[in-house]
């Protein structure tokens, strides 16, 4: 009777309770950065160039680009939409029209015209996931081809190149040593951490995410909310290809290709759920940077391409398989 | 006497999870041919013993006798080959196969090595026929109805040849009529010598059916006992640790005017013609079997499915309610049947919960919610209905399922809205968070609120209800006055076996 007691008590005050799942919600917090300082070890060690600020800025400015895209794909797989697979044509459509209408009316309106046109892509995808109820991985497969095949038509399949040096100049320009565009992707990051874990808007991502129908039901407009997921990453990759074509002074049709499977790399590593309901953009951020510091590592070590990608998609597997089985332990 | 033979015996189970003893020196002796009910508040460990008997879990400590001997599961497929069949509360069957296929899921007949489906069609027609049901062997199951659902989930474990069943909370779908249809099996099953366990809230059907009573409290067992040698108000006592003395009190309040008037709705598939009104302080309770279109009229007047028919009215002005947030806006709240799939988000506390509709309220111009707002408003539902763990920080997929309740209450209160329409707000909850759900409403019709309350619980709707509206096959009858309320008259509306003059309230 006293052990029923007792036991009741340490219930109460959680403290008991909390202590198993603590060590398990520690290591899938902490593990990453433990993950991301045993990379940066390794390459120190096995690399001399590894450790060098001129490293670190082309890590950062690599990262940059997909890193846009991670923000807005956090959204995504929060909200329970699995992934959008559409990025790589949002992507190129940024790149190709920024250069394109660069001639005609000038780079900052070439700029805005190229993300806002990537954005109707990103309403399209919601309507279809959030209204229609098209299951999302179809429905961005399908708008992706679409608008990638408009795109090149629109140029007719070649190369564009860009007519403006100086926008150039101002994307590869450096703030104390920081490239232009890795501070671009920080701030984005920075306002995608806020909307997400702070505003209403956020809250409801993650309520929709979670529970649907009980969302749904405590009156959160949950269609609107999981099509805004949609265009917050259409938004996302616009800038990314608007960012990525200024940075390159060129862009072909297929310049995206690849961006959505490192995005969703880099979510899912993060610990973020792909079932929905659960996450974060510094998680997204901490599997990022794990990602791509690893990538680089291997490139410099001279890791071969095929032996790079079966790492890659070990990680993947890892990751999710540890996402399921926290969440039968009630810790995600 | 052949119904003294041991079928399990369990002696000194402990669990122990991560931080918590869900159960400590359990022991539990049932008999072949006899009904052994396990009554217990939630979280007393009635379901961690079960899933222990199920292989799902292993006991921490103690050992488990099947028929005389010592077993060891390690997995469900171990508990049935021991003959352990369960019957669970949601339902573990295949909509899209027929009835016989799901009673044969896995173990289909077989001749010759070949599937033989016509000796699976005369197997399963054998096994419903001598349970008494006439569902039809070919049907598909998803044309079925709950019960009837409920009856094949029975049938499969029946087929299976087991020596124990288990059935966790088998009525809590199924009207009074059916659960006597249900009882009438369970004794057939009972006299061909299975050992049932039953596990249930409803300490009335426990008393008529079992042989038997063990209560479980706080993850320890308290006392056995001969059913025939206990009464209800004993069994609270046994569950709670205390006396409970009103289970469905009435706190008096004054009726004022209509507030919520509903003419002529209709869905043009499950229900339609219903009409009835809710004044300001007022109850109205709204009974009928399962199925019957209850929670379809309540879901639609909160905008979660269309009306293709009717009017709405709040206050005398007609509204047009698209979805949930134009039904919040409306004054209309709605607390769902489904809490686990349509009232909580698990992963979030208890705070995020609470203040879900009324998050754009707390935001500021930049959309930021201001959280001291927002900790003030869950931490004035959390002391008010007493929620346990008192902290709106805590994740409410842990909570008990009666304090999650008072949290998705909560929720809705803090819109202010002028009528509360909750869908079975007490199913599954126990006795204690029952009076605490029933006290908490009386205080909203007692400050002027209206409440339209949806139970299959004929005793709870009959004594907590100012007026009830009875459904059947989608259309509601006249509302029938406190006065005018007896089970039989209920039931008589709800199956239709009365004639049509009987329903002038």
């Amino acid at each position: 009777m006293t052990d029923v007691a007792a036991m009741g008590q340490t219930t109460k005050d959680g403290a008991r309770f909390n202590q198993g799942n603590r060590l398990v919600g520690l290591l899938s917090r902490a593990g990453l950065l433990l993950a991301i300082l045993a990379v940066i070890l390794y390459g120190s060690i096995s690399n001399p160039v590894f450790f060098t600020a001129g490293n670190f800025v082309n890590v950062l400015t690599s990262m940059s680009i997909v890193g846009i895209v991670v923000v807005g794909m956090t959204f995504v797989l929060v909200v329970g939409g699995m992934a959008d697979l559409s990025v790589p044509a949002t992507i190129a459509c940024g790149a190709i029209l920024c250069l394109a209408l660069q001639a005609y009316i000038g780079p900052v309106p070439a700029f805005a015209v190229a993300v806002l046109l990537a954005g109707v892509t990103g309403l399209v995808n919601g309507v279809l996931v959030g209204y229609v109820g098209i299951n999302p991985i179809i429905a961005t497969l399908g708008m992706g081809t679409i608008v990638l095949g408009i795109v090149q038509a629109a140029v007719g399949g070649v190369i564009v190149y860009g007519a403006d040096p100086s926008s150039a100049d101002f994307v590869k320009s450096r703030i104390f040593g920081v490239p232009m565009i890795a501070i671009i992707f920080i701030a984005i990051a920075i306002i995608g951490n806020f909307v997400l874990s702070r505003t209403f808007w956020g809250r409801w991502t993650i309520a929709t995410g979670g529970n649907y129908s009980a969302a749904e039901a405590s009156a959160v407009p949950v269609r609107a909310v999981r099509a805004g997921a949609f265009v917050i990453t259409a938004f996302a990759a616009g800038i990314s290809g608007g960012l990525l074509g200024l940075t390159l002074q060129s862009a072909r049709p297929l310049v995206g290709q690849g961006y959505e499977f490192s995005a969703i790399t880099a979510v899912v590593v993060g610990g973020v759920s792909i079932m929905g309901g659960f996450g974060s953009i510094p998680r997204a951020m901490a599997g990022l940077v794990f990602v791509q510091l690893l990538t680089n590592v291997m490139v410099l070590q001279g890791v071969r391409t095929p032996i790079q990608g079966f790492v890659l998609g070990l990680l993947i597997a890892g990751a999710v398989a540890l996402d399921i089985a926290l969440r039968k332990r009630g810790v995600a | 006497m052949p119904s003294a033979a041991s079928a399990l015996h369990m002696r000194g189970i402990s669990k122990v999870f991560p931080g918590v003893k869900a159960l400590s020196g359990v022991e539990l002796a049932v008999r072949f041919g006899t009904v052994h009910a396990i009554v217990g508040e939630n979280g007393a460990g009635k379901s961690t013993l079960m899933k222990i008997l199920s292989g799902a879990y292993a006991p921490t400590t103690g050992t488990i006798e099947v028929a005389g001997t010592d077993v060891r599961m390690k997995r469900p497929a171990d508990a049935q080959r021991l003959g352990i069949r369960m019957v669970h509360q949601e339902l573990n069957l295949v909509p899209d196969l027929t009835v016989a296929e799901n009673i044969f899921l896995g173990r289909m007949p077989k001749r010759l090595g070949f599937f033989d489906r016509g000796g699976m069609l005369r197997r399963a027609a054998a096994v419903l026929a001598e349970l008494g049901t006439s569902i039809d062997p070919q049907e598909r199951l998803g044309d079925l109805t709950i019960s009837q659902q409920q009856l094949v989930e029975i049938a499969k474990a029946y087929a299976a040849d087991p020596r124990i069943i288990v059935l966790d909370e088998p009525t809590s779908s199924l009207s009074e009529h059916e659960t006597a249809a249900l009882f009438r099996i369970l004794r057939k099953m009972r006299d061909a010598g299975i050992a049932i366990i039953y596990i249930s809230h409803r300490l009335k059907e426990v008393l008529e059916i079992a042989d038997e009573v063990t209560v479980l409290r706080d993850g320890a067992m308290i006392e056995t006992r001969a059913a025939s040698g206990i009464t209800a108000a004993e069994m609270i006592r046994l569950m709670v640790g205390r006396e409970v003395s009103n289970v469905f009190p009435k706190t008096p309040s004054v009726i004022g005017k209509q507030v919520l008037s509903v003419r002529g709705i209709g869905d043009g598939a499950r229900f339609a013609d219903v009409s009835f009104d809710v004044r300001a302080g007022e109850i109205l309770g709204l009974t009928g079997l399962v199925g019957a279109g209850r929670t379809e009229v309540a879901r639609a007047i909160f905008g979660l499915a269309p009306l293709t028919t009717g009017t709405i009215e709040i206050d005398g002005a007609p509204v047009t309610i698209r979805s949930p947030a134009a039904a919040a806006r409306a004054g209309i709240a709605y607390v769902p049947e489904d809490r686990k799939g349509d009232g909580i988000v698990p992963a979030m506390t208890v705070r995020e919960n609470i203040s879900l509709p009324v998050l754009r309220r707390l935001a500021n111009r930049f959309g930021r919610v201001r959280r001291g707002v927002e900790r003030d408003l869950a931490q004035t539902y959390v002391q008010k209905f007493s929620i346990v763990p008192p902290d709106g920080e805590r994740r409410i997929g842990l909570l008990s399922g009666g304090n999650q309740q008072k949290a998705v209450i909560s929720r809705w209160l803090a819109t202010d809205p002028k009528v509360l329409i909750l869908d079975e707000p007490t199913r599954g909850v126990d006795v204690g968070a029952k009076a605490e759900i029933h006290g908490i409403i009386g205080q909203l019709v007692a400050n002027g609120m209206a409440v339209v309350m949806i139970s299959s619980e004929l005793p709870e709707i009959m004594g907590v209800c100012d007026r009830v509206v009875v459904m059947r096959d989608g259309r509601a009858s006249a509302p029938i006055a406190r006065e005018g309320l007896t089970e039989e008259r209920i039931m008589a509306l709800a199956t239709g076996e009365d004639s049509a003059e009987g329903e002038a309230a």
